[in-house]
């Protein structure tokens, strides 16, 4: 689904991205792991096209088409989803009133047609159902006072309405109690089909029980320096970063 | 003795046709002058030197009433061209009590003076009739001073909405003149839409006194005009009133606009609360200054102002400048400015759920700006506010 060869990217001069490689297959779940400020968050606004970073090598293709020729709206509506590990907050716009925007030009992108005020709510109702999530918080000023819980859950049901392809789960964990955390990850996995892929960032084993990943990766110094199956997870739990970074130095 | 710009004042002396009172003004003004390039409270607009270079004070020039620009509700519609009151073009319900008569008095600043030597006569008007009357000035001469008195009698609700109206191709000067009385437990409110154009020049003074257990509101909302003032002056002249002040500037081309507002709390227990927000493109100009005084008397006052603003462009220009001036001990007093570009994050996170550009930015835009329309009551004028402000923003 979504192939990264050898991206490099920076942002005001400064090299963040040093060459990464990550081959995604529909129906695969990727976990990216990696001590702070490794580059796990601007790969994932890179993916959703954010300007200020500058591409100066490498490839991403998704679908057959070069995805890093498209803005960041074009990448939404060709089914990425990027959830923020820190969701923006948006005075006076409200979840509801720029989802129906967000909804009909994805839909006009993809030649659907516009939903009506009727069958928006029917959806939202059944995805608000899907995370549990109050119509008085999609009322409200965007993220605006928001818990750091209650702007993960936006983000999860933001993802439910879009029906993405590829969705990027940036720390989606984080904040979230183990209610809803339980809840948020079932929700991922309701969405999950065998025609979807999903790469989440995350730094706790705990989410991956709930969210089973076919790879784990260890980014680290922007590049990805070790993948493994879901027992990497519980590797790095046990024993921290040092033994990887170690390794990164011995090369 | 002319202190400075004597041009103008000379200049428009032979057509002065004023009556005592007028005189007496006429008097003043030329004692205090007009206000020259150093002038604090013309600082960032040069009034005098921008009349002095555009303005033809004695053209007279045919009228521009356009009745689709007449608002369609309920209500008296007062016409004015060039300053004079059109009975014939005006709807006037037989209760609404008003008078044509001669000005009675002038006081104050230059342009307040200058209003009453000029003005061809004084509207007055009072309130005992519900509905909102509208006042239309269709200026098209190169100098009028339209002339209003309101009283709001005690008990009373009163809504004014004002509009100026000028030709596209002709350079005008309007410097209008509304006084409100607001009696003892009485509402009164104003609402003016300067959408004007690249020849509009003028100097908007509005006046409120507020008696006891008494609110005044001004709502003003500006989109276009090559130099638009705007005084706005709220006396809270006893204990237990409220003055409420909203404002949007939205300019883009070279639009200029300058809010001078200013609130006076002499007595106990008032209130007032102001919020002006602006947008600025393109090469436009805004100016916020907001006066709080709070007098010695004026225990338990609580006055609240802000200005933010959004500047689009790097042409564009703006000047905010908060001025409190508290006597009293026991006051709640707030205020707060800012300025800053459209938020990077608000919009990536909009395009990144698929919203296009320009539409994640009008959406964050008119967000912003929706918090100073609140207090319009009037339907078809929110309305034409909103749809200003979607026109703009696209
Ligand atoms: N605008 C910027 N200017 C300079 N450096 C930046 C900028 N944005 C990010 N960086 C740097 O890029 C590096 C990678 O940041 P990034 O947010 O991708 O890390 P991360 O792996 O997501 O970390 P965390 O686990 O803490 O979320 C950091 O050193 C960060 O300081
Ligand atoms: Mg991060």
């Amino acid at each position: 689904m979504i192939s990264i060869k050898n991206l490099h990217a920076s942002i005001e001069d400064k090299e963040i991205l040093k060459g990464i490689d990550l081959e995604v297959k529909a129906g695969e779940v990727h976990a990216i792991m990696g001590p702070n400020g490794s580059g796990k968050s601007t790969l994932a606004s890179v993916l959703a096209g954010r300007e200020d970073y500058e591409i100066t090598e490498g490839s991403v293709t998704f679908e057959n088409e070069d995805l890093l020729e498209l803005s960041p709206e074009e990448r939404a509506q060709k089914g990425i989803f990027l959830a923020f590990q820190y969701p923006v907050e948006i005075p006076g716009v409200s979840t509801t009133n720029f989802l129906k925007t967000a909804i009909n030009q994805v839909r006009e992108a993809r030649g659907q047609k516009a939903l009506d005020a009727v069958h928006f709510l029917k959806l939202m109702k059944e995805k608000m159902k899907l995370v549990d999530i109050d119509q008085a918080l999609l009322s409200r000023s965007l993220n605006e006072g928001f818990s750091g819980g209650e702007k993960k859950r936006n983000e999860i049901f933001q993802m439910a309405m879009l029906e993405p392809k590829l969705a990027v789960l940036d720390e989606t964990d984080s904040g979230l109690d183990i209610d809803a955390l339980k809840i948020v990850a079932d929700g991922v996995n309701t969405l999950k089909t065998k025609d979807t892929a999903t790469i989440v960032v995350t730094h706790y084993q705990r989410l991956l029980e709930y969210i089973v990943p076919d790879y784990v990766h260890v980014l680290y110094q922007g590049r990805i320096v070790k993948s493994g199956d879901k027992s990497l997870a519980f590797e790095l739990e046990e024993k921290g970063y040092d033994w990887i970074k170690e390794e990164v130095a011995a090369i | 003795m002319i202190k400075d710009a004597p041009a103008i004042l000379e200049n428009i002396a032979s057509t002065f046709k004023g009556n005592k009172a007028q005189k007496s003004a006429l008097d003043m003004l030329n004692e205090v002058g007009l206000p020259h390039r150093k002038s604090e409270a013309y600082k960032f607009t040069p009034i005098t030197s921008l009349l002095e270079k555009n303005i033809d004070f004695q053209s007279i020039v045919a009228d521009v009433f356009d009745a689709d620009k007449l608002y369609d509700e309920a209500g008296s519609h007062l016409v004015f061209i060039n300053g004079e009151l059109d009975i014939e073009k005006s709807t006037i319900a037989d209760a609404l009590k008003f008078e044509v008569a001669e000005v009675s008095e002038g006081k104050h600043d230059p342009f307040s003076l200058l209003n009453a030597a000029y003005a061809k006569e004084e509207i007055r008007i009072e309130s005992g009739y519900e509905e909102p009357v509208f006042v239309y000035h269709f200026n098209s001469n190169g100098f009028t001073n339209p002339r209003i008195k309101v009283n709001v009698k005690d008990g009373h609700t009163f809504r004014i909405i004002e509009k100026l109206i000028t030709p596209e191709e002709q350079k005008t000067f309007t410097n209008s003149y509304i006084d409100f009385n607001v009696g003892k437990n009485a509402f009164g409110y104003h609402t003016k839409v300067q959408n004007y154009n690249a020849e509009t020049f003028s100097h908007e003074t509005v006046v409120a006194h507020v008696s006891r257990d008494g609110q005044f509101y001004n709502n003003t909302f500006s989109f276009e005009g090559a130099m638009v003032r705007n005084n706005l002056t709220i006396n809270l002249e006893d204990e237990n009133t409220e003055g409420h002040m909203y404002g949007l500037f939205l300019l883009d081309k070279k639009s200029h606009v300058d809010n001078n507002t200013s609130v006076d709390h002499t007595k106990p227990n008032s209130f007032s609360n102001e919020l002006y927000k602006g947008i600025l493109d393109e090469k436009s100009t805004g100016v916020f200054n907001g006066k709080i005084y709070v007098r010695q008397d004026a225990q338990k006052t609580n006055a609240f102002q802000s200005n933010n603003n959004i500047l689009l462009s790097e042409d564009a220009t703006l000047h905010t400048k908060p001025q409190l001036e508290i006597w009293a001990d026991d006051v709640k007093c707030s205020h707060g400015c800012t300025s800053g570009q459209l938020d990077e994050d608000a919009i990536f996170y909009l395009r990144a759920r698929g919203i296009k550009e320009k539409n994640a930015k009008a959406m964050i835009l008119k967000a912003f700006a929706i918090e100073t329309m609140q207090h319009i009551k009037v339907e078809s004028v929110k309305e034409e506010v909103q749809q200003l402000v979607d026109l703009k923003l696209g």
